[in-house]
């Protein structure tokens, strides 16, 4: 290992955390005053937008219980990406998780690039120099209803809420960017860190997947506020997206919320994992800044200069629809007021919300084809995405946007050491299936 | 590490640029190369001669006005051009003239300079006419004869013909996949079977040289294009050629798109474990 390489403590951020819990009074108390589970203010969330105090030796650690990039704030730049498995057995899935779970080592941890033979191809797309920076990547995989459906000896074997994605009432689903064998979400501080990812996981798995569709984001850097409030990042509508996420921070919430656990009744070697709802919905740009800005407002339930909700003053300020109960404040078919009515029986339908904002060039009536890269996590896919988006179905926000693509994926639990890989608990599992394990 | 020497004759008549020391897997390949590279060039002489023959028919079959004569012959005629592409490819004006697609030009069909296999494909299965078709039918069969004549004349690049494995594969993986490369008659898989041909020709004649230095390199591409034929060989008509590309199933889409990445990963390494620059 070269110096390099070496996980460095992000000097800065942590200094600057160091100084924001510091002052964390202001923060730790409007906290208090905010529904249980719901983000505090000091601490770095995941749909926190990305601070500019980032550096490329920033290392995200890849061996865990759980996969890095799922509780992990997100940086200003994602891609995901579903590709189809060549695999018809067992022995070929178990060597393309382990080559999967090689690169991904590599790729996330940094180092030098192997030289080779000059007359010989280079053994890296070269796009980060000789020598790999972590830059904070993480490498997040998932599998789609279609790889277990497919093969007689997976099918036993599928996630229980594990489906092909449906099509909701204001979908107009592209075939060619939906669903997948398998995801393979990348994030990091630079967009070109995720693109040489790609390209090397492309380069060095060619005999075992091919690439579907493949959606990239990004979300604007923005300096902390000088009162210590992480704000969260704004969508292409210019709202901000994340507000009301669960708090990352928080362990069991976590663990109750986002990972799946051996009481969830997921077939055993799932524990670990969770749900992924990918969605690329598109945004109508130009109609959107057509539309009254109190028009906008009411259709979210937020303000768009401060992300506040309409009754209040902050981003981080919590609605209370309990006093407005004929929706004169926040209409009852306001975004956030649908998605989550703040009523105890809401709870059980959070998610982790974790988008990107795409620009794709433009359609064929030559708009702006720009969107969120929607990406959510969850222990229960259909109490948390499939119930909330339900609940949306015929919003106001239908006219300005069109969910053309995505999936839904299960993250496979973490890989917990150097002996470990990708899917090792499924190829187990599959071994251990009477007349499967052909 | 070993080298057979090849039997060499003629080797006065191969330009090698002689690989730098200590840089290549081969010291010295020009020898090595001579005996193979006359034997391609032989393969693609006689895959020219067939396609001059070939298009005579098909041409005729078109100035005659006999449409379906002239659609059952589209796709084998082609398949001589696909096997030696890497060659044929080395004349970039004739190329162009005798393979370029619609989308090569901003005015799609409708460009005069759309010429070629696919301007006639065009009229045969779009147009549904000959009418329009007698002046592209006479310059294809110019062009293809123009061709033949500039391949006899040809000193073959030893690197364009090691290399050319690894570009048939490239061509596949990006257009023809897709299914865009014969888009109104639907003949792609002909099209395929003749580059894993034109590709898997390459590999042979270099076998002998390759498996002295990494037999287990030969055995997994012997491997894949095995795998590519096995699938192929679901598709085929009974009458020698195959079936439509829209029957190609996703599952098969899949595993021939993994083997062309991985095939032409794998080929393009042939250049440099050759020791050719």
């Amino acid at each position: 290992m070269t110096q390099d390489t070496k996980p460095k403590t992000s000097g800065p951020r942590t200094n600057r955390r160091n100084l924001l819990l510091g002052l964390g009074g202001a923060g730790g108390a409007l906290a208090a005053l905010g529904a249980p589970g719901i983000a505090r203010a000091a601490e770095r969330q995941v749909a926190d937008a990305p601070t500019d105090q980032t550096s490329t030796s920033d290392r995200v650690p890849f061996h865990g219980v759980h996969q890095a990039g799922v509780v992990t704030p997100r940086p200003a730049s994602g891609i995901v990406a579903a590709f189809d498995l060549v695999a018809q057995r067992p022995d070929d899935l178990e060597r393309m998780f382990r080559k999967l779970t090689e690169r991904a080592v590599f790729l996330t941890g940094g180092g030098p690039v192997p030289e080779l033979d000059p007359k010989l191809p280079p053994a890296d797309s070269g796009i980060l120099g000789p020598e790999i920076a972590p830059d904070n990547l993480t490498i997040t995989v998932g599998l789609g209803a279609a790889l277990f459906e497919n093969r007689s000896w997976l099918t036993p074997l599928k996630p229980r809420q594990l489906t092909r994605m449906v099509q909701f009432p204001n979908d107009a689903l592209d075939a060619a960017r939906c669903h997948g064998d398998l995801s393979i979400q990348f994030c990091a501080n630079l967009r070109d860190t995720c693109i040489h990812a790609l390209r090397d996981i492309l380069k060095n798995l060619p005999e075992f997947m091919v690439v579907r569709w493949v959606q990239e984001g990004d979300v604007p850097i923005v300096p902390p506020s000088p009162d210590g409030e992480h704000e969260s990042a704004r969508n292409f509508l210019g709202f901000r997206d994340g507000s009301a996420n669960p708090d990352a921070n928080d362990d069991a919430l976590m663990q109750d919320l986002v990972w799946v656990g051996e009481a969830d009744g997921e077939p055993a070697w799932a524990v670990g994992g969770t749900y992924q709802a990918v969605r690329i919905i598109r945004n109508f740009v130009e109609r959107w800044d057509r539309t009254p800005l109190l028009e906008q407002e009411q259709i979210f339930g937020r303000k768009k200069a401060s992300g506040a909700p309409l009754d209040g003053h902050k981003e981080s300020d919590v609605p209370h629809y309990a006093n407005d109960p004929e929706g004169e404040v926040t209409p009852l078919d306001a975004h956030i007021r649908l998605a989550n009515p703040r009523t105890p029986e809401a709870r059980q339908h959070l998610m982790l919300r974790r988008p990107f904002n795409y620009s794709n060039g433009i359609t064929k009536s030559g708009q702006l084809d720009q969107g969120l890269l929607f990406i959510a996590y969850q222990a229960d896919l259909e109490k948390g995405f499939i119930a909330v988006q339900n609940k949306l179905n015929g919003e106001p926000l239908e006219e300005y946007i069109k969910p053309v693509g995505g999936g839904y994926f299960y993250v496979l639990p973490g890989v917990r050491g150097p002996d470990d890989y990708l899917g090792r608990s499924l190829i187990e599992a599959v071994r251990a299936t009477p007349d499967t394990a052909t | 590490m070993t080298f057979k020497r090849a039997l060499c004759v003629g080797a006065a008549a191969v330009i090698m640029t002689m690989s730098t020391p200590g840089g290549a897997n081969a010291q010295d390949a020009s020898l090595d190369l001579v005996e193979p590279l006359a034997r391609y060039k032989i393969y693609v002489a006689t895959e020219t001669a067939k396609l001059v023959k070939d298009t005579r028919a098909f041409t005729e079959a078109i100035k005659s006005g006999d449409i379906e004569t002239a659609k059952a012959l589209y796709a084998p005629t082609r398949t001589s051009y696909e096997k030696v592409e890497p060659i044929a490819e080395l004349f970039a004006d004739l190329d162009v003239s005798i393979d370029a697609r619609a989308d090569d030009y901003e005015k799609r069909e409708a460009d005069p300079s759309f010429t070629g296999f696919h301007r006639l494909e065009y009229g045969l299965w779009e147009e549904g006419s000959t009418a329009e078709l007698g002046q592209y039918a006479d310059r294809l069969m110019a062009d293809v004869e123009e061709l033949n004549g500039r391949i006899l004349n040809l000193t073959f690049p030893p690197e364009i013909v090691v290399g050319g494995a690894a570009v048939l594969m490239e061509e596949v993986a990006a257009t023809k996949i897709s299914g865009e490369e014969d888009r109104y008659s639907h003949t792609d898989l002909w099209d395929f079977q003749a580059n894993f041909e034109g590709a898997y020709k390459i590999f042979d004649l270099l076998r002998p040289l390759l498996e002295a230095q990494d037999a287990a390199f030969v055995a997994t591409v012997e491997r894949n294009f095995q795998d590519v034929y096995d699938v192929l060989k679901h598709y085929e008509d009974g009458d020698g050629g195959y079936v439509s590309y829209l029957k190609l199933t996703d599952g098969d889409r899949t595993i021939l798109s993994a083997k062309v990445n991985t095939l032409a990963e794998d080929l393009s390494t042939l250049r440099g474990k050759l020791g050719l620059g």
